[in-house]
C-alpha cells in the first residue's frame, strides 16, 4: 500500500490527496467517512474508534496489494480515539489510470475495510451506548 | 496448556483486554470459544459472531495445535469506516 496510517491523528484530506497524484493517474476517487449525527431514530454524540495493532494494518494491505499490482495506488487513513460529529473516521483514496477502476477500487477498499479489518466502533448514543456494527 | 486469548470491543469491556483459560492440545475454535464463554455466558450471542485471529491472521479452520508463543485473539464483529 502506498500510504497507511490508523491512528489517532486527525486526518488532513488535503495532505492525502496529495499521496495520490501523480502523471501516470486520470482518476482519483477519495471516500471520506465522517461521525454522523443520526441513524434513524438514534442520536449519536460522540464515536470512539480502537483497533487491533497491527493486524488491522496488515488486513489493509492484503486489500490494497491486488489493487497496487493492477497498477492502482491506495491510501488509506483510519482514526483510532474519541471523534465528534463530523469528524474524519475514514479516509480511503484510489488513483488509477482512469476512473472506472479508481471507483470500482475505491468501493472495494472501504466496503472489504469494513468486513476485514479489525476497528470497532463504540457509539455514544442519546439513549446508551452500542458497540457498532 | 494455559492460554492467553487477546479481546477486543465489546468482549474487551466485559471481561479486560486478556483472558487465560487451560485447554487441553490441540483444541479447536469451538473448545476455545466455549472456555471464554464459561467466564462469561452472556458473551455467547457475541462470541457465536466472532472470528479467531491466530499470529494476527484470521483461522478459518476448526482444529489447531497451539504453540506457547502464538498470538490468539478473539475478533468480534468489525465496525470500522
Amino acid at each position: 500500500m502506498h500510504y497507511l496510517r490508523i491512528s489517532d491523528d486527525v486526518i488532513d484530506v488535503g495532505d492525502l490527496y496529495q499521496q495520490l497524484v501523480d502523471p501516470q493517474y486520470g482518476g482519483i476517487d477519495m471516500f471520506v467517512g465522517t461521525v454522523r449525527q443520526w441513524t434513524g431514530d438514534i442520536e449519536t454524540t460522540k464515536i470512539e474508534y480502537s483497533a487491533y495493532h497491527p493486524m488491522a494494518e496488515r488486513q489493509l494491505e492484503k486489500i490494497a496489494a491486488p489493487i497496487e499490482e493492477k497498477g492502482g495506488r491506495v491510501v488509506v487513513a483510519h482514526r483510532t480515539g474519541l471523534l465528534k460529529l463530523t469528524d474524519i473516521a475514514v479516509f480511503v483514496g484510489v488513483a488509477a489510470p482512469h476512473r472506472a477502476e479508481a471507483f470500482q477500487w475505491c468501493q472495494h477498499v472501504i466496503d472489504t475495510l469494513k468486513q476485514e479489518v479489525p476497528i470497532w466502533k463504540k457509539e455514544y448514543d442519546t439513549d446508551k451506548v452500542r458497540w457498532g456494527n | 496448556m494455559k492460554v492467553t486469548i487477546k479481546l477486543f470491543a465489546f468482549l474487551q469491556d466485559q471481561l479486560g483486554p486478556t483472558v487465560t483459560v487451560e485447554l487441553d492440545q490441540p483444541t479447536s475454535v469451538e473448545k476455545i470459544f466455549s472456555a471464554v464463554a464459561e467466564l462469561a455466558p452472556t458473551l455467547r450471542p457475541v462470541l457465536a459472531n466472532s472470528r479467531l485471529a491466530v499470529n494476527q491472521e484470521f483461522f478459518n479452520g476448526d482444529q489447531l495445535s497451539l504453540q506457547p508463543t502464538d498470538e490468539i485473539a478473539i475478533i468480534p464483529p468489525v465496525s470500522g469506516g
